[in-house]
């Protein structure tokens, strides 16, 4: 039976490519950049080489580039260490109600250090209310958070529009651009970003490395205190092999990017087009057009998406569901609940992610699963009533 | 352990599922359990010969381990007396199955409940058992929290310009067959248009219900809206679930109340 993966979302294989330019880096080019002979001197170059690079894939300054340990540090040290080096200037901050989880709960710690959080809602189709962002603004506002797309529904947000703004109000912009690196063009200076999350793994780099971008300016306070590394902002010394993968990954991505996401693209119309019109009761989560290339998000009335999951598992498919039976916490995905659904309808969900490595016999085999798997579970269902 | 690692007992019964269907007659009796909110609904249908169990069907909306548990269930209560299947426990189907992960143990592991639920049914048909006396049901509160507050900042009246719902996620109220009409008409505007009803059905002309059935109108029935809530204007409304006698927040941009 082929595997057909498609959660390329939630994980990325790293690019064999980023694999081989790895490994001298294990074992030969292992120094501490910290230390000052020359086997230190070459992991420095390394270093800097890959920090130039990364910045330039994002179209900032190298010394706006701070490494970590993957975007959950990066957000952590982006929003926390924003709000607290400004607490003086306002105990207000921004987010909306269909960031990534990290940053909700980053937002609880926060009123628990004693800051007030809005939530901005979204409308029906996933995109945040500009109106409803702008009036949540206070005098005591420092910081707004809001992610470049949905990494459940794939909705890509209006980052622009609230970049400009939060620059007019003079208030940090800082976005989790995790979902959209790769799928995007990321360009910090023309969307007025400040503050920025990116992930090394979704660039089909090393998992465990990620960048916060910090802009001139908007200076954070360490979440990690130690040795010093990173100008203080983030000290433990680096790790030279995932920050080199992490650019070359990057390095990978700017000139393939085009050409792989026309190709995701045309999977994601295909896999929309057909699933809507084959299977009877089925809608689209997201947005119809503003919608990220890998992403295609469907709901089914009636039927429950673990069963889903596991019935796409019998068939060799890795997919994903915004159900609340595969959740830590039992409850059903935020993001679907803030987009208008009932609980009962986000159950219903699947989540089909592509990436690098699909091909079109991938999304062939996915397609000819999904109408028989919808009906044999609507063939079990008490709620499901054929119309 | 993770959620989706079951035992290949119950990866069996969730693959091929047994009894899988509805039973009919005057000697069947069915039990229901979950509600579609919390992901899980189990119907449980026995045939009853005297004493014993002599048939068991099923249906399930819900997860892994809800259909797994409804069918093996189902297995084990063909031919056991009534006294015996009363004392089947969830730890009995569970353990049946070579166990659950933990996490599923409350949640969709509700078939023993199910079955007890239709042999108490059962035996209250029989005058086994007598039937409790239902409390009258309470009338909701007749105004709505918040109503006044965003009159014109969401809440309408009535709806003199569709246009002005373009895209906006409307909530109805069931108020006659005028309020039917205008959550089919809002369908051309936008995807989301849901009528809320507190009966178990929409009571409308045989013709809107027809019109209504074809539409793209989502019904919420047995629901009550207890609260309109927003900063500024329309963002939330707070239902109450009569039936599960729950209450939960819905993101919408409209209301409509039509008196």
């Amino acid at each position: 039976m082929k595997e057909v993966y498609l959660d390329y979302q939630s994980a990325k294989p790293v690019d064999p490519r980023v694999i081989e330019g790895m490994s001298k880096y294990f074992s030969e080019a292992f120094g501490n950049p910290s230390a000052l002979h020359h086997v230190g001197d070459v992991a420095t170059d390394a270093l800097e080489e890959s920090r130039k690079s990364i910045a330039k894939f994002i179209n900032a300054d190298e010394d706006e580039i701070i490494f970590t340990s993957g975007a959950t540090e990066a957000i952590n040290m982006g929003i926390i260490g924003y709000a607290l080096r400004n607490k003086k200037k306002g105990n207000h901050i921004i987010i909306s109600e269909i960031e990534h989880i990290s940053i909700h709960n980053i937002a609880k710690h926060l009123e628990r250090l004693g800051f007030t959080v809005s939530k901005v809602p979204v409308g029906q189709y996933g995109k945040v209310n500009l109106r409803k962002l702008e009036r949540r603004i206070t005098d005591q506002t420092i910081l707004i958070s809001v992610g470049m797309a949905s990494n459940e529904i794939g909705t890509i947000q209006p980052i622009k529009e609230v970049g400009e703004l939060a620059a007019e109000k003079g208030i940090a912009f800082h976005t989790d651009a995790v979902a959209a690196e790769g799928l995007l063009p990321i360009d910090v200076r023309k969307n007025n970003i400040n503050l920025m999350a990116l992930s090394s793994n979704d660039l089909y780099g090393p998992r465990g490395v990620g960048v916060m971008y910090m802009q001139k300016k908007y200076r954070v306070n360490p979440i990690i205190i130690g040795g010093g590394q990173e100008r203080g902002l983030r000290s433990g010394s680096e790790d030279i092999t995932g920050i080199v993968g992490m650019r070359l990954a990057a390095d990978i991505m700017q000139k393939e990017m085009k050409s792989e996401v026309k190709r995701f693209q045309g999977y994601r119309d295909r896999m929309i087009k057909q699933v809507l019109e084959e299977v009877p009761d089925s809608y689209l989560n997201g947005h119809p057009t503003d919608r990220l290339a890998s992403n295609a998000h469907f709901r089914f009335d009636g039927i429950e998406g673990e069963s889903i999951l596991l019935s796409f598992k019998d068939l060799g498919i890795s997919v994903s569901t915004g159900s609340a039976c595969t959740s830590k916490t039992l409850e059903p995905s935020h993001t679907l609940i803030a987009t208008g659904l009932l609980h009962e309808e986000a159950h219903g969900s699947l989540q089909l992610t592509t990436g690098r490595f699909n091909t079109d016999d991938d999304i062939d085999i996915v397609l000819e699963a999904v109408p028989k798997v919808v009906s044999r579970l609507r063939e079990l269902s008490p709620i499901y009533k054929t119309k | 352990m993770k959620s989706t690692k079951y035992s290949e007992k119950v990866l069996d019964h969730f693959r091929n599922p047994r009894n899988v269907g509805t039973l009919e007659g005057d000697d069947v009796a069915v039990g229901k359990v979950g509600n579609p909110t919390c992901g899980d609904i189990m119907e449980v249908y026995i045939r009853i010969d005297g004493e014993v169990i002599t048939d068991a069907k099923f249906r399930t909306f819900g997860c892994g381990s809800a259909i797994a548990t409804t069918s093996m269930t189902t297995e084990m209560v063909k031919g056991m007396s009534l006294d015996d299947a009363m004392k089947l426990t969830r730890q009995d189907v569970a353990d049946e199955l070579d166990g659950l992960p933990p996490i599923k143990m409350h949640c969709s592991n509700l078939a023993a409940d199910a079955l007890h639920e239709a042999i108490i049914s059962f035996r209250k048909g029989r005058g086994e058992i007598v039937e409790e006396e239902e409390a009258p049901t309470e009338e909701g509160p007749a105004c709505v929290v918040g109503q006044d507050e965003f009159l014109d900042k969401g809440v309408w009246k009535g709806v003199e310009n569709p246009r002005n719902f373009k895209d906006q996620r409307t909530l109805i109220l069931h108020s006659g067959d005028e309020s039917v009409e205008t959550a089919i008409k809002l369908t051309d505007q936008t995807d989301r248009v849901i009528l809320l009803t507190p009966e178990k059905t929409v009571v409308t002309t045989p013709e809107l219900e027809k019109r209504l059935e074809e539409s793209n109108v989502k019904l919420l029935t047995e629901s009550r809206l207890l609260e309109i809530r927003g900063e500024f204007e329309v963002e939330k409304v707070l239902i109450f679930n009569i039936d599960e006698d729950e209450e939960y927040e819905l993101f919408v941009d409209a209301v409509v109340i039509i008196e």
